[in-house]
C-alpha cells in the first residue's frame, strides 16, 4: 500500500459522510465534522482469492433492521449516509450514523456479498492517509467577530465605558455532499452553511500534503438566459472519467468535462435536463449495457430515471421554449431509491425504502432497466 | 435463578447475568420490529466476572432502547436503558436574518440555539407559515445532511433555490415561495429535540415582511463609512444599502492598517444586518486604513460582491467580478 502513501496506524474519522472506492480497494470517507477526506485500505477479507460473484444478483431485505440489530439499537437510530460496492469482492459498504445528538457515532459497516452477513469495519490498524479541506476552519477557530446581542446571553465586552454584548459568530462549515475517484484524483463536491456556491474540488491522490486541491466554481445556464451557480448535490463521472454529470440543489442536471476544470478559468456546464419541480436528484450511477453507457438517477419524488450517455453528448443546451424536455429519459417504476452503486456484471445495487418503511438492498438487472 | 441487571465490568457498561453456568451462550438483542428471517445479535463480548457473566457491547447501550438477554437460546430477561431526566433547558437564541423586511427572493434563514441540537430533525420542526397561519409547504429545501455549524448550534435552512431561480421548472410551475407585500413567520417547534434528546424550553418564531426582489450585486463602493477620529477608540461604522448576511459579514470584512496588516480589534453586525462596526484594540493612527471586503459576501438573496444570484445574460452590468478583495480606503483624522 506504500504506493498510495498510506501510513500505518488508525485514522480518526469523526462523522459518517459520503464514501467512494478508489484504486485497489481503497475507500475514501468524507468526514464533515473533521473537515477532511480519509483514504483507508479496508483490507476486504474477500479480496484474496474469492471467486467473482458479480454475475449473481444480490438482494437483502431489511438491511436497516439487520444493521440496527448488530449495532444494538432501533432502526430509528440507524442513518445510512452512503453506500459503496467494493470493486473486486462486491461486498457492500455502508457509511452509518448510529444514534443521534450526543450519542451519535460513526460506523463503517460491511455487508458480505456471499451470505448477507453484517460486520463492522473498525479503522484500527488499517493503513490510512488524509486530506484536510483547505478552506475549512480549524476546530478551535476563535473568530472574533460577533453579532451584537441586545439581551442576556452572549459575551460581555468592554471598550472604555462602552459595554457590548456580543454573540460570537458560529464558524463556517463545509459539508461534503458527494465524492468520486477519477484517474489519479479525488473529486469532491460540497456546500457551505454560509455562502451559496458551486465548488468542485480536485484533490490529487495519493494525497501529498504540499499539493493543494484545486477548487472551481461551476456555473450553469438555465434556458439560455440565466446563469447561476449552486451547490452540487450528487455527481457521477462517465466516459472513462472524461465527462461529469452533476445535479444541483436547484434540480438541473448539468454536463461538463473534466478537462474544463482548469484553475483560473470560468467553467460553465451545459444544462441537459431538468427532472421536475419539488424533486431532487439524490444519487447517480453509470452502467454499460450492450456496449452503451447509461446513467441512472435516483430522485426524491420521481422513479428512477435512465439516460443514455450518447443522448447527453448529443443534447444541445436547454433553451426556451423546449422546456421541460432535455435528454430522452425513462422514468422507471422504481421509487424510494436513495442510493445506487454499480454491482458489476449486469447489475446495479439500489438501497430502496419499501412501502412498510424498511430499507432493502435490491439488485436491478441493467438489461431490464 | 437467573438475573439480569445494568452493571459495570472493568470500567465498561455491561449487562450482568447472574446464575448461569460458566460457558453458557449469552446473547443480547434489540427486540426487532415484525421481521423477516434471522437478525444478527448485538455485537459485543461475553466476559466471566466472578460468579457472573457480563455482556460488554461493542457500541454503547442507547437510552430508551430495550435489550433482551438470552442464555443458551432462552430469553431470561429484558432491560430498558433508562433515559436520563431531560429538562427543557435549550432555547432559541436568535432567528436570522434580523431584518424585519426580506426580499421576495430570500435565500436562507438561520436558527441559533443555546446548546447543541439533534440533527436530521429540521424538516419536521422548522416551518414557514404565511400571514393566514398556514404552513408554506415546499418553501424550505429538505437537506440531507443538514447545514449546521461545528457545534450543531446554528442551523442554516435554504428556501428552495429551484423556486427562486428564474427559468427553472420549479420557479415557473410553483413560483416564489414568498409573496411581496405579505408577511410570513419562521416557526421553530418547542419539541425540537436537542442533542441530549430533550425538548426546547419554548418554541420560537420571527415575523418578516416580504419586499421586492433583490437582484443587484453587493456593491461596497456604495456603502456609507463613518470614519472615526484619529487617536480615539471609536468604532468604524459601515452602513449598507440593504441587509447583508450576518454570518458572512463576520468572515468577509476586515480592517487593515497602512502596511496592509489586519488591525486588531472587534467587529460586529448592527441592527437588521444593515451596518457593521469595528472597534480597534488600540487607538486609530492618523493614517490611511482600508476596509477589505471578501467578494464572497452575500446579501439575503444570495447576491454577492462577485456575482448576482442568477445572472440575466442580457444585462452586461451583471457580469461577474472575479477578482481580488474590494477595498474601501479611509483615514482617521
Amino acid at each position: 500500500m506504500s504506493g498510495y502513501g498510506l501510513q500505518a496506524g488508525t485514522a480518526e474519522v469523526a462523522s459518517a459522510g459520503p464514501i467512494a472506492f478508489g484504486p485497489d480497494g481503497i475507500l475514501f470517507l468524507a468526514d464533515n465534522v473533521g473537515a477532511k477526506v480519509v483514504a483507508v485500505d479496508v483490507g476486504d477479507p474477500g479480496a484474496a482469492g474469492r471467486a467473482v460473484v458479480g454475475a449473481q444478483p444480490f438482494d437483502l431485505e431489511a438491511v436497516d433492521a439487520r444493521v440496527a440489530s448488530f449495532l444494538g439499537c432501533g432502526t430509528d437510530d440507524v442513518v445510512i449516509r452512503d453506500m459503496a460496492v467494493h470493486p473486486s469482492t462486491h461486498d457492500v459498504y455502508l457509511s452509518v450514523q448510529r444514534g443521534h445528538g450526543d450519542a451519535a457515532q460513526r460506523v463503517l459497516v460491511r455487508v458480505d456479498r456471499l451470505d448477507g452477513s453484517i460486520a463492522d469495519v473498525p479503522l484500527d490498524g488499517l493503513p490510512w492517509a488524509e486530506f484536510a479541506l483547505a478552506d475549512a476552519p480549524a476546530v478551535d477557530d476563535e473568530r472574533v467577530d460577533g453579532i451584537l446581542w441586545p439581551e442576556s446571553g452572549g459575551e460581555e465586552i468592554h471598550y472604555g465605558d462602552l459595554t457590548l454584548r456580543v454573540l460570537r459568530q458560529p464558524i463556517r462549515t463545509a459539508t461534503i455532499t458527494d465524492l468520486a475517484y477519477v484517474d489519479g484524483a479525488l473529486l469532491v463536491a460540497g456546500l457551505s452553511n454560509e455562502e451559496f456556491s458551486s465548488k468542485l474540488r480536485r484533490i490529487p491522490f495519493p494525497f501529498r500534503g504540499e499539493v493543494a486541491d484545486t477548487s472551481l466554481e461551476i456555473f450553469h445556464v438555465s434556458h439560455g438566459k440565466w446563469e447561476t451557480a449552486a451547490p452540487i448535490r450528487t455527481f457521477v463521472p462517465y466516459d472513462g472519467g472524461r465527462s461529469i454529470l452533476a445535479s444541483y440543489t436547484c434540480t438541473p442536471v448539468v454536463h461538463f468535462t473534466l478537462a474544463d476544470l482548469v484553475p483560473g478559468t470560468k467553467v460553465v456546464g451545459r444544462t441537459v435536463a431538468e427532472l421536475g419541480p419539488v424533486n431532487r436528484p439524490i444519487d447517480m450511477v453509470t452502467f454499460v449495457d450492450g456496449g452503451e453507457e447509461y446513467l441512472l438517477v435516483a430522485n426524491t419524488s420521481h422513479g428512477l430515471v435512465k439516460i443514455a450517455c450518447r443522448d447527453i453528448d448529443a443534447q444541445a443546451p436547454l433553451t426556451e421554449p423546449h422546456e421541460p424536455v432535455g435528454v430522452p429519459r425513462e422514468t422507471e417504476d422504481l421509487r424510494g431509491i436513495t442510493r445506487l452503486a454499480d454491482l458489476g456484471s449486469g447489475y446495479v445495487l439500489a438501497l430502496q425504502r419499501d412501502d412498510e418503511g424498511r430499507l432493502n438492498l435490491r439488485s436491478l438487472k441493467t438489461a431490464s432497466l | 435463578m437467573t438475573g439480569v441487571s445494568w452493571s459495570r465490568c472493568d470500567g465498561d457498561d455491561c449487562i450482568r447475568v447472574s446464575g448461569v453456568l460458566p460457558g453458557a451462550r449469552v446473547v443480547v438483542r434489540v427486540p426487532p420490529a415484525p421481521m423477516v428471517g434471522h437478525l444478527p445479535p448485538m455485537a459485543g463480548r461475553v466476559v466471566p466476572d466472578g460468579a457472573d457473566t457480563c455482556f460488554v457491547p461493542r457500541y454503547p447501550f442507547l437510552f430508551g432502547t430495550t435489550y433482551t438477554v438470552a442464555v443458551d437460546g432462552a430469553v431470561v430477561g429484558e432491560l430498558v436503558r433508562p433515559r436520563p431526566e431531560r429538562s427543557s433547558a435549550t432555547e432559541v437564541l436568535e432567528i436570522g436574518p434580523t431584518a424585519s423586511e426580506v426580499p421576495r427572493n430570500l435565500l436562507r434563514l438561520s436558527v441559533t440555539f443555546s446548546a447543541p441540537m439533534r440533527d436530521g430533525r429540521a424538516d419536521a420542526h422548522v416551518h414557514l407559515v404565511d400571514q393566514r397561519g398556514a404552513e408554506i409547504h415546499g418553501a424550505l429545501l429538505p437537506m440531507e445532511p443538514e447545514l449546521w455549524d461545528g457545534d450543531r448550534r446554528r442551523l442554516t435552512v435554504l428556501l428552495d433555490p429551484a423556486r427562486i431561480k428564474r427559468g427553472l421548472v420549479g420557479h415557473r410551475e410553483l413560483g416564489y415561495p414568498l409573496r411581496s407585500g405579505e408577511s410570513f413567520r419562521l416557526v421553530v417547534d418547542a419539541d425540537y429535540p436537542d442533542a441530549r434528546g430533550g425538548p426546547l424550553r419554548a418554541g420560537a418564531d420571527r415575523r418578516y415582511e416580504v419586499g421586492a426582489d433583490e437582484r443587484r450585486r453587493v456593491d461596497p463602493d456604495g456603502w456609507a463609512l463613518r470614519v472615526p477620529a484619529a487617536r480615539t477608540f471609536d468604532p468604524l461604522e459601515v452602513g449598507f444599502d440593504r441587509p447583508l448576511d450576518a454570518a458572512l459579514l463576520a468572515r468577509c470584512l476586515r480592517v487593515v492598517d497602512p502596511a496592509g496588516r489586519a488591525v486588531d480589534g472587534r467587529g460586529g453586525v448592527g441592527p437588521e444586518g444593515r451596518s457593521w462596526w469595528f472597534a480597534p484594540t488600540g487607538a486609530w493612527a492618523p493614517a490611511l486604513h482600508a476596509l477589505v471586503v471578501d467578494p464572497a459576501l452575500e446579501d439575503l438573496a444570495g447576491n454577492s460582491v462577485a456575482r448576482v444570484f442568477d445572472r440575466d445574460l442580457t444585462r452586461t452590468d451583471d457580469d461577474p467580478h472575479d477578482g481580488p478583495p474590494v477595498t474601501r480606503p479611509f483615514e482617521p483624522r
